[in-house]
């Protein structure tokens, strides 16, 4: 009983930063819309930046996300009006190219400026972790958690109350009649890859004290999002938060009954069960999701 | 006029072997082949609007089967082809269940995600792969074994295979099924209630893709003979490259994907030998400039460009043509 709980309290805790990772993802892609083949990499430019403040000014990452966090919203914004603002028009298929060719570019620009190497943020809080009779919860891993359900409930009262949160969904509800209401869509596009990018930056900058990083860490990331995302159902908030719980209990517990080593094997059968039995995710879809490819 | 100069072109490709003999240029003229074949495979599903990231998984599991069956078991690579193939199209038929239900962006993830645990289950699975390590296919020679002590003979079997995958991509292209996948790719609701089955007419473009993409595995191992979990399920060489060579020549259309495959091929082997070795992963960094500049700067590619002169010449029939119901759809 103490193994089974220790393995759903781990896999909870894992799951917050997946939630976080989930919720810039389908915040771009509500707003967006677009299916950022390159998400993982942004995840992985947050880790580089916490790792690289880390080990020159020494400063650790629960302090740096205050860096790192407008860092990836920064590029983010660039990212958008780069490379996805002039394809908006353009076909999936285009959208696809794009954003997969954004992947290549960022992994290998990682595997140039830092070889192929592990590289990892050695604190003292690493390893620690608190012993609550018999089930031990890792330090940072709850602090990665703490700071995603925050994280998320500011960005949940912001998209609820203030006016740009408003005007987000607005155009995520309906992007045409928004700009006839004279939202600027293009700036709103702007904002939320950024606080999409800003959002995936900050679960970097809280895995980075507990995983290593390597420029390929992406990849598997961006599969998870996905999975969770689709789970949740595309461009729906609370679906991603409540997916990335799940597919984090998921993956602790095949981790500890099945195999570490096939966790990807894992994500891609659920995903392909969700798809078979229940595409529009498990909290219902949001809008758009026809636009790409979930019949 | 149009006659003579592809006889001229088969004739000169012929006797290539014969004066040259630099193993370097050969390799590359194989390479060039490879992605020829390679590219067009992959093309042909994109007829049906579905972009797969994933042919990798095609390559990767036939090329393990022969070299399994070859390496572990004594049995001819001509009886591993068969098996290989066999595997790509079992491949294929799990690729279809996401296929059938997904369109665009969702679809490719899928594929990503399918090569990808591909190459996890290979390395993983050490008993019967050997991991990471790698399996060697051990040195024999002769057309048994398909082995040479030159690169002669792999140059004529990947010419062969270029020109075959070609040549069934173009029937496809205009049999009343290639109709039917451009129609379906243009518009599937429209198409079904023409009484199109789309659901039939993309499996049979997905079965030749993988197919051929298979029969390539088995080949391409038997040239290299090595074959390791990275190697084979690799998404840039075997997934991306293609996707490359097809939206640079010309998404969609029959010649393009091969005319991406003579031009980007050269220049990869370029920037891998020069930039690669200067920085790693240098040489992939432009690959995907490259591919996100196309995009945004020439999303129909170069053979579409070229089609009113090539018609002007009389070197292309009129027929219902290389760019007008697919390429749309693809602009849409």
């Amino acid at each position: 009983m103490v193994d089974l709980i220790q393995v759903a309290v781990s896999g909870i805790l894992l799951g917050g930063i997946y939630a976080l990772l989930s919720v810039g993802l389908t915040l771009i892609f509500g707003v967006v819309r677009i299916i950022n083949f390159a998400h993982g990499e942004l995840l992985m430019i947050g880790m580089y930046l916490s790792y690289l403040i880390f080990v020159s000014i020494g400063l650790n990452p629960y302090y740096s996300v205050i860096l790192v966090a407008p860092a990836l919203f920064v590029i983010g914004v660039i990212i958008q009006r780069l490379v996805i603002q002039p394809i908006q028009e353009a076909s999936a298929m285009m959208k696809v190219f794009a954003t997969c060719g954004l992947f290549i570019v960022l992994q290998n620009l990682a595997l140039m400026i830092f070889r192929g190497d592990y590289r990892t943020i050695q604190m003292d809080i690493s390893m620690a972790a608190l012993n609550i009779s018999g089930v031990s919860i890792s330090i940072p891993r709850l602090v990665a958690f703490a700071a995603a359900v925050v994280i998320f409930g500011v960005l949940y009262l912001m998209l609820k109350h203030t006016y740009v949160g408003k005007a987000l969904r607005a155009v995520a509800e309906n992007r045409s009649m928004a700009q006839l209401m004279g939202i600027r869509v293009q700036r709103l596009n702007m904002l939320a890859f950024g606080l999409g990018s800003a959002l995936t930056g900050i679960a970097g900058a809280f895995l980075s004290p507990f995983t290593s990083v390597f420029p390929t860490i992406g990849g598997t990331y961006t599969l998870v999002a996905f999975v969770i995302v689709v789970l949740g159902g595309l461009g729906n908030m609370v679906g991603a938060f409540l997916g990335g719980l799940f597919i984090g209990l998921i993956e602790s517990f095949s981790g500890t009954y099945i195999s570490s080593a096939l966790k990807e094997a894992t994500y891609f059968v659920i995903f392909i069960l969700i798809l078979l039995v229940r595409p529009q995710g498990l909290f219902g879809m949001g809008k758009g999701t026809e636009e790409v490819g979930l019949k | 006029m149009k006659r003579f100069l592809s006889l001229m072109l088969l004739l000169f490709l012929l006797f290539i072997p014969l004066f040259v003999e630099s193993p370097f240029t050969l390799h590359m003229l194989i390479l060039i082949f490879f992605y020829i074949a390679l590219s067009v495979a992959w093309n042909i599903l994109s007829l049906s609007g579905n972009v797969s990231l994933g042919h990798c998984a095609f390559f990767g599991l036939a090329a393990y089967t022969s070299a399994i069956l070859v390496i572990k078991l004594g049995v001819l690579p001509w009886f591993g082809l068969p098996a290989g193939i066999g595997m790509a199209l079992l491949g294929a038929t799990a690729m279809s269940l996401p296929m059938l239900r997904l369109r665009g962006p969702m679809f490719s993830l899928a594929t990503i995600a399918f090569g990808e645990v591909l190459r996890q289950v290979a390395v993983t699975w050490r008993s019967l792969t050997a991991g990471s390590e790698g399996l060697t296919i051990p040195f024999e020679t002769g057309w048994l074994v398909l082995q040479f002590p030159t690169k002669v003979p792999f140059y004529y079997i990947f010419l062969v295979l270029a020109a075959v995958s070609t040549f069934i991509s173009y029937r496809i292209y205009y049999s009343a099924v290639g109709y039917h996948l451009r129609a379906a790719a243009a518009d599937a609701e429209a198409a079904q209630s023409l009484g199109i089955n789309t659901s039939r007419v993309q499996m049979i473009a997905l079965y030749w893709s993988a197919g051929i993409t298979g029969a390539l595995g088995v080949f391409f191992t038997q040239y290299v003979y090595m074959i390791e979990p990275e190697w084979a399920f690799s998404m840039m060489l075997f997934s991306v490259q293609p996707v490359l060579n097809g939206i640079i020549g010309g998404i969609g259309t029959v010649f393009g994907p091969v005319l991406g495959a003579i031009l980007m091929t050269p220049l990869g082997e370029y920037l891998r030998s020069y930039l690669g070795t200067l920085h790693q992963g240098f040489n992939f960094f432009v690959y995907g400039l490259i591919l996100i500049g196309v995009v945004m700067a020439a999303p129909k590619g170069i053979f579409p460009a070229l089609v009113p002169f090539l018609k002007a010449k009389g070197w292309m029939q009129n027929r219902r043509s290389e760019t007008d119901v697919s390429s749309s759809s693809f602009r849409r």
